[in-house]
């Protein structure tokens, strides 16, 4: 592990001096910082939490971070892009350390049929591809291992009038590039474009060998069989927002199911309030349990939100409660 | 602790005052520019600020061509703008852009589609959740915009919505109960053709026209 993040650690000082580097061209180029607090209280381990979900989880946890983009144009067009994504985190319970983490890290080619993609990006599979859950408290399925929200592959994105169409075929691995004999091929197809339709219904399906993995942290070495299929739809009325989605198939070798609710509601002058409820039910083999989180979150400034989370685990019967500071400055 | 203690200040250490944004991208721009210009092959990407194109100095004639102070989490002087320079072969054929504009519910994202003069294609609401967006994205009530310019807009008054200009005076609003949406959107263009005016038109001209004030 330690030689792991080493690795990590240094693609993520390449890329991060990339992005920082003085611009040639400053108006093809947007770059953020990202730096977030976050603590809280959890009553299985009885003690103040710094970390939203498991400590060897990435997401979320106190960190400072970059995210940047840069277009690539010739005479006739963008042709491409390079998306950088980077943070260290850092794990306070224990020993103390920081972890570098590697989120987009791709580049995107431009052609006629489809937009394709290298590096490490979202595998097309249920909601987590399409929805960025970068900064947010409230977990999706990838974070209770149905999928990933970021492996490392290819893959290709058409955007057509009725919707979209992605395809990806990817490590299974997650934050960390392995090579165990895991792979996954994914593909989703929705209908509806959320921001002119106000909804978007999606079809996933997902097969593979995948590794069990829990942030940069191998649970298992060996891959097991994954098999998912899932269907997914979000829409927008008025000040409200409402995702559903649903997953089953096969994981770690098990039957398994996934029921993912969430439901928001903006308020307040320029909707800077949110209010969100999200149940999730989960299925793995013979183990069933649910989770039942409540969030919320306002708009101080145009870059900082503050956000807090009480989530209630049944599997560890667990009642946890989160603050986070979340500031995201354009440079 | 003392690692908690390190993000805490540099959190506290930020400059909290120095507002920033994320712009207003097309989502599906491969899609959005093929429909608002047929036949064209290409798109250039560039982005722009006020902050970084003029400043305060820039800011205050912005203001003062709209009539109206850039307020909140959509009008900060360093919100990124995204400006799509669409191509037909190496050659321009016009520019697609796109603001926030506070609505009812959040921000409405309001995009022009303009030739090489700066005059509207086509007017797009990319974000818009309203009950009443379907009459606001009606093309009969987009249709009413197109061959306007900001020449036009310019005795847009946005606070009382009284327009000088015949053209822009009877374009209607859709629906009675979107008169709030409505507003927004009317604002959204009017700031839009100004932002295009400053960050592309007025380099191609040989001097800029003085600053107008909404009537």
């Amino acid at each position: 592990m330690v030689r792991s993040c080493s690795r990590y650690s240094r693609i993520l000082w390449l890329l991060a001096a990339a992005a920082l580097a003085p611009q040639a061209r400053a108006a093809d180029r947007l770059l953020y910082l990202e730096a977030q607090a976050l603590g809280g209280y959890s009553s299985d381990r009885d003690k103040a939490v710094f970390y939203s979900n498991d400590r060897q989880e990435v997401m979320q946890k106190p960190s400072v971070g970059f995210d940047a983009v840069q277009k690539f144009s010739g005479d006739r067009g963008d042709f491409g892009s390079l998306a950088v994504q980077g943070r260290l985190a850092l794990n306070v319970d224990g020993p103390g350390t920081a972890e570098p983490q590697l989120y987009n890290a791709y580049f995107k080619l431009k052609t006629r049929p489809a937009d394709l993609w290298l590096g490490h990006n979202r595998p097309a599979l249920g909601l987590s591809a399409a929805l960025d859950s970068h900064g947010l408290l409230l977990p999706p399925l990838p974070m209770d291992g149905f999928g990933f929200d970021r492996d490392w592959g290819l893959g290709a994105d058409r955007d057509c009038s009725w919707g979209d169409v992605k395809g990806s075929l990817t490590s299974g691995s997650g934050m960390s590039l392995h090579f165990n004999g895991n792979w996954l091929a994914a593909g989703r197809a929705s209908r509806g474009v959320l921001s002119q339709d106000n909804y978007s219904a999606g079809l996933s399906v997902a097969h593979g060998k995948t590794l069990d993995a829990m942030g940069y942290h191998l649970m298992r070495d060996e891959p097991m069989s994954f098999t998912m299929g899932g269907a997914d739809i979000t829409g927008l009325w008025n000040n409200w927002e409402g995702r559903f989605e649903v997953l089953g198939g096969q994981r770690l070798g098990e039957p398994a199911y996934a029921l993912l609710w969430r439901a928001g509601l903006n308020l307040g002058d320029e909707g800077r309030l949110k209010l969100e409820a999200q149940p999730v039910l989960l299925r793995t083999g013979s183990d069933t349990h649910h989770k039942l989180a409540g969030a919320v979150s306002y708009l101080v400034t145009s870059d900082l939100t503050c956000r807090g989370m009480y989530q209630y685990d049944r599997a560890t019967d667990d009642h946890r409660v989160l603050a986070q500071m979340y500031y995201y400055l354009k440079l | 602790m003392r690692i908690c203690a390190l993000v805490l200040a540099v959190l506290l250490g930020l400059p909290w005052q120095a507002f920033a944004a994320v712009g207003c991208d097309l989502n599906d721009p491969d899609r959005d520019v093929a429909r608002l210009f047929p036949g064209s092959t290409g798109f250039k990407t560039s982005y722009v600020s006020i902050k970084d194109k003029g400043a305060d100095a820039l800011l205050s004639r912005v203001e003062a061509r709209l009539g109206d102070t850039f307020k909140g989490l959509y009008e900060t002087i360093d919100v990124p703008y995204t400006i799509y320079e669409v191509l037909k072969g190496k050659e321009a054929v016009g520019h697609i852009h796109g603001v926030n504009q506070k609505g009812v519910y959040g921000g409405i994202q309001v995009f022009l589609a303009l030739d090489l003069q700066g005059t509207i294609k086509a007017l797009y609401f990319q974000k818009l959740t309203s009950r009443y967006a379907k009459a606001l994205r009606d093309p009969k009530f987009g249709k009413q915009f197109e061959g306007l310019s900001l020449k036009d807009f310019q005795g847009y008054d946005v606070a009382s919505g009284k327009a000088v200009d015949s053209r822009v005076a009877s374009i209607k609003n859709p629906a009675p109960g979107a008169e709030k949406d409505f507003r927004s959107a009317l604002r959204g263009v009017k700031k839009n053709l100004i932002l295009m005016d400053e960050f592309v038109f007025a380099g191609e001209r040989p001097k800029a026209p003085p600053a107008e004030k909404a009537k």
